[in-house]
């Protein structure tokens, strides 16, 4: 098990100088922060005076090096955006969407358990039907359209929910639908036909024969035994929520987080910015995934990780 | 098992589509999926004809004019127009080339990159197995679509960049595919035996190999389309994706946002061309998975036994 | 059966947590969206429009401008004197402190001119005021302040630079913790979700109706817009003009931004003044203020300079609509079916993108081809900014912020300076004159001069002078501001 936690580490190393690596090189091609910080109509002299000021005339080697430097202390310098420590804005809008993946994953967790298992008690019947057909649709609906199509019935035409922005509780409920309906739906999908493989094992059938109560049964084996695939999908759809997925939906509800945060640092070139968040996210990622490789692996003994 | 079932394939050969076609029938939601993704092949191939004007050409006299069902609309232009008075029927119809441009290009590049990967790390084993695997495992890892974001608006923005970019990025679940089959093939005993007997690599790859990795990668490809076409639909609609005067659904549906108030038809078809489409695309998917797979088919055919059990007993 | 119970039971928890959700309360003060949040409150450090938003009401400066517009003494207690052709002279308006209770006098002024102007500040509105050297304190309300030559701008130069507190705004908590002397100080700042200011109890000058004001940022028209209507905000900016029928309220003011396309005088096919001149005759600016901007936008007067500012050449009118004697002088330039191409951006502006593919569509009329090329915005002022390689065509929204015919003359008119396309050396010696002219009429003489020569050569493409739209709610009443600033002492509520 440590030899397996530490290979585990060891690849994540690998994933961090990995990704520190592409975003040096694309930090550097990104642009000129400058132009996009000064008014249009300062010189070319005032535009030079500024870039020697931040420090951007440097050569790369010696940015190299500063960025080598970041890296360890983790602290990426000042936003040029921002004028504040890089750090502080990703800590400041962080926990923002991960607690909107949070609660959207949340509902669709909770959601998706019953609904796969309904679904799966009569394969075929209406309910299995709907399900599929339901949890189809979900995975058909682009986010942005959703959104805004949400934004328009809720908030525009009845009133009873904010547009945008954060704040309250009722600022998560629109925002959190939206990203968690295709979350909702693979999950679904994934419980009601892991729960149909699982009904038809031998041992549920014995224990039936036993005349076990149904409810035990159900809940009792097949849920245990579904469980680890239905956290490895919990798992990625976190992790890919938090790798920028969320993006899309928070520039469509506002949503002070980190996806919409990166993509305004990316329009303002702003270059330190983007590696404080690239870089906190990959080193969150790896070790979400560490975690899940452990937690399965406490699950289901079974599991061949090697 | 390959000899008893060969003869029987034998003579049933004449009608191989009928077969397939029939069980396409029995369910309805794949039939109408199928229908709408023929539809849409050839509204893309058909476009130019079939559009009833040049998706760019503007009319700024004409802007906003709603679909012809509405009190102001009418039947020039059957959607209505946006707001510099384009066709929105034609621009759906040419929006749905870029969508299945960039969704055959992705999945056919990142498709046959992983499908090469897999087949030489599952044949290789050893360092070369190693080094790919971890190849896939740390780009999995990755804080995908983050670094998408920052790699396109470096590179800049287009349907070029997009191609490669999602390739770049989506190839890694096929390597893993493929590589899984090849280890599952070589394992069982007729391609050992094959092997035993002096079968070239090439041979038992296309003897054997192949025609089991077929019909799963086709149904991986076909999701995977999905998935490509929402992604484009998604990076258009950040402006990080299709530029104009190119058209594509998502760039519509970015562009007509500011409007939504006053022509909701701006947003509404371009949006609903997308959800429609990938609908039809994994209706269709999902009945060729179960439909391709062995063992979905016995659970299939399982199901139908019970449920004609039940309903006698019923009728009891 | 006991599966679906598992549902219900998931089922009523979601909801008991949706229904916990809804109940916002809302308070009866004034609530504006801006575009985006501000990253800092240190208003002598960005240039940003959604700082300025907010900060134009916690802070003052020296000169201010009147409703119209008009330069008129802010926290100056009269108009500045010149005591040298290189100084001008301030006094100050005594009795006023700042927020933090330091007194506002020649100690604040010289402490705000000489940390904006420190490069080691790095103030993105240096550039605002390169041309002064240091600001000397006279008495205790009495300050002059020094340029490199003579400045004729200066006055409206301190209506740009906000006043700061001599010892807090070295603090390092003065960016989240602003002072300045404004009738608005901040009340809390909760990053990513809102601003809130309240009424400085304080404040020198006449009490302000509003008792406090909450900014929120919304980034999306379209979402913006829905904030209004939804009755969550009662102010926004940027409305475009199709929805001024679906808001509450609205108000439109003549702004300061003007569309402009700045022409390659020494490309190939731009170089020939017919041409130029043509692609000028070709555009039917006002169909597309009409059409386009529903209105709310007036045909450029054949300049860059804005109708409000000091040089605008109101002896000049718009390029007329004249696409038969177009055609004729391309034909004439033997430029027909010549490519020329036109570099763009999208998003950042108003209505960019319509502009640039409508004016594409005119000069296809006239038998140019045209290459429309639009860029992500940093890729944009690359190409904007390029020395060596000048786009034939390229589209510009100038903002003229400081009032004064100087700025839009440096971007698009003076050769080598920022963005202009021509090298005409004599034109570039007239902009520099002017800039060190301190004598009104002579100034004014020279950018008629300027912009005479420039319409006749055709080295613009002058399109539209914007208006700024905002949406109200029905309880607001505000008339909006030529300087486009949001100043919400000037507004009211009725209920």
């Amino acid at each position: 098990m440590a030899i397996f936690i530490l290979r585990r580490i060891a690849q994540g190393l690998l994933v961090i100088l990995g990704v520190s690596l592409v975003v040096f090189v694309a930090t550097r091609l990104i642009g000129d922060p400058v132009k996009v910080m000064l008014p249009l109509s300062a010189t070319d002299t005032q535009r030079a005076a500024f870039e020697h000021q931040l420090g951007l005339d440097l050569s790369l080697p010696r940015q190299l090096v500063d960025y080598v430097g970041s890296l360890i202390r983790f602290d990426f310098g000042d936003s040029l955006w921002q004028r504040r420590p890089a750090m502080e804005v990703v800590f400041e809008r962080l926990p923002n969407t991960l607690l909107l993946i949070t609660c959207s994953l949340g509902c669709a967790i909770m959601l998706a358990l019953p609904l796969g298992a309904i679904a799966a008690l009569r394969p075929g019947g209406i309910a299995d039907r709907v399900t599929v057909f339901g949890g189809l649709f979900g995975l058909s609906l682009p986010q942005f359209w959703l959104g805004l199509l949400l934004i328009l019935v809720f908030a525009v035409i009845f009133k009873v929910l904010p547009t945008s922005g954060g704040g309250s509780l009722a600022h998560y409920v629109l925002p959190a639908v939206t990203l968690g309906i295709p979350s909702l739906a693979r999950l679904m999908m994934l419980a009601r036909s892991s729960m149909i493989d699982e009904l038809n094992q031998q041992y549920i059938r014995t224990a039936r024969a036993k005349g076990l109560d149904f409810r035990q049964v159900m809940i009792g084996h097949a849920l245990r035994n579904i469980l680890s695939a239905f956290i490895t999908l919990a798992g990625w759809e976190f992790i890919s929520g938090l790798a920028g997925y969320t993006v899309v939906v928070e520039t469509v509800f506002a949503w002070p987080g980190l996806g919409l945060t990166a993509l305004q640092a990316i329009q303002r070139s702003d270059l330190f910015l983007l590696q404080a968040i690239v870089f906190t996210v990959a080193v969150l990622i790896v070790a979400i995934n560490v975690g899940l490789d452990v937690a399965q692996k406490l699950i289901d003994p079974r599991i061949n990780l090697a | 098992m390959t000899s008893l079932a060969s003869p029987a394939g034998a003579v049933r050969k004449p009608w191989p589509f009928a077969a397939l076609l029939a069980e396409l029938w029995n369910d309805k939601a794949a039939v109408a999926g199928l229908s709408v993704i023929v539809l849409l092949l050839l509204a893309a191939l058909l476009a130019p004809w079939i559009a009833p004007y040049d998706p760019a050409a503007q009319s700024i006299a004409s802007r906003l004019t709603p679909p012809a069902w509405l009190p102001r609309g009418n039947l020039e232009h059957l959607l209505g127009t946006d707001q510099l008075g384009r066709d929105v029927l034609s621009r759906v119809l040419y929006g749905s080339r870029a969508s299945l441009l960039v969704g055959v290009s992705v999945v056919t590049l990142a498709g046959s990159f992983g499908v090469v990967l897999g087949l030489l790390a599952g044949f290789n084993g050893g360092r070369v197995e190693a080094m790919i695997m971890r190849l896939v495992d740390v780009q999995v890892a990755f804080p995908g679509l983050l670094l998408i974001l920052l790699v396109i608006s470096v590179v800049g923005p287009g349907m070029g960049t997009l191609i490669v970019v999602l390739a770049c990025t989506n190839w890694m679940i096929y390597a893993r595919m493929v590589r899984a089959i090849v280890l599952g093939v070589r394992q069982s005993p007729y391609v050992e035996a094959a092997e035993m007997i002096g079968c070239t690599a090439g041979r038992v790859i296309f003897r054997h190999v192949l025609p089991n990795l077929t019909s799963p990668l086709i149904t991986l490809g076909i999701l995977e389309f999905t998935n490509i076409m929402l992604a484009e639909a998604a990076m258009s609609f950040l402006g990080l994706g299709i530029q104009p005067p190119a058209t594509s659904w998502g760039l519509d549906v970015a562009n007509g946002r500011d409007y939504v108030f006053v022509a909701w038809w701006l947003v509404t078809f371009p949006g609903l061309a997308i959800a429609a489409t990938v609908l039809a695309i994994n209706l269709f998917a999902n009945w060729l998975r179960v439909t391709t797979d062995p063992q979905e088919r016995e659970k299939r055919f399982a199901r139908a036994m019970a449920a004609e059990r039940r309903r006698r007993r019923r009728s009891r | 059966m006991d599966s679906i119970r598992v549902f219900w039971t998931a089922a009523v928890v979601s909801a008991a947590l949706c229904a916990g959700c809804v109940g916002t309360s809302w308070a009866s003060e004034l609530t504006i969206a801006i575009g985006s949040e501000p990253s800092t409150l240190d208003s002598q450090l960005r240039e940003d429009g959604g700082e300025r938003a907010v900060s134009d009401n916690i802070y003052e400066t020296l000169m201010a401008r009147t409703a119209d517009g008009a330069l008129v003494p802010g926290l100056a207690a009269e108009a500045p004197s010149q005591q040298a052709p290189t100084i001008w002279r301030f006094k100050l308006r005594g009795g006023v402190k700042f927020q933090n209770d330091e007194d506002f006098n020649a100690d604040s002024v010289v402490a705000s001119v000489q940390r904006i102007i420190d490069p080691a500040f790095k103030s993105e509105q240096a550039s605002y005021f390169s041309t002064i050297v240091k600001a000397e304190k006279v008495d205790n309300l009495t300050v002059d302040i020094v340029t490199s030559g003579p400045d004729p701008l200066l006055p409206s130069r301190m209506y740009w630079m906000k006043m700061v507190p001599a010892k807090y705004s070295s603090d390092p908590a003065f960016a989240a913790a602003p002072s300045g002397t404004g009738p608005y100080k901040l009340e809390a700042w909760n990053r990513g979700q809102n601003i809130i200011l309240k009424k400085n109890p304080n404040y020198w000058g006449d009490k302000p109706a509003i008792d406090q004001v909450t900014y929120s940022f919304i980034a999306e028209p379209g979402t913006r817009l829905s904030s209004l209507v939804a009755g969550e905000v009662d102010l926004i900016t940027n409305l475009l003009p199709e929805f001024v029928t679906a808001v509450p309220a609205y108000a439109a003011v003549p702004g300061l931004e003007t569309s402009v396309i700045v022409l390659g005088a020494d490309n190939p096919v731009t170089g020939d003044a017919r041409v130029r001149m043509a692609l000028n005759l070709a555009i039917d600016r006002k169909a597309l203020s009409e059409n386009l901007f529903g209105g709310f936008a007036k045909p450029a007067q054949g300049q860059l300079v804005n109708p409000k500012a000091f040089g605008f050449n109101s002896a000049l009118s718009p390029y007329p609509y004249d696409p038969d004697r177009a055609r004729a002088l391309i034909k004439e330039a033997g430029a027909e079916g010549k490519t020329v191409t036109l570099v763009g951006e999208a998003g950042r502006w108003l209505k960019d993108r319509e502009t640039i593919e409508a004016v594409a569509a005119y000069w296809q009329a006239i038998g140019i081809n045209v290459d429309t090329k639009f860029f992500e915005f940093g890729e944009y002022l690359t190409q904007l900014f390029d020395k060596e390689h000048r786009p034939g065509a390229v589209f510009v929204q100038n903002s003229d912020e400081l009032l004064d015919a100087d700025r839009p003359m440096t971007s698009a008119y003076e050769s080598g300076a920022s963005y202009a396309s021509n090298s005409d050396a004599d034109m570039a010696a007239k902009v520099k004159a002017a800039r060190m002219t301190t004598d009104v009429k002579e100034r004014a003489a020279i950018y008629a001069e300027i912009t005479k020569h420039a319409y006749d050569e055709a080295y613009l493409v002058p399109l539209l002078n914007l208006e700024d739209v905002y949406g109200f709610s029905k309880r607001l009443e505000w008339k909006p501001r030529p300087d486009a600033k949001l100043l919400v002492k000037e507004m009211s509520l009725v209920e």
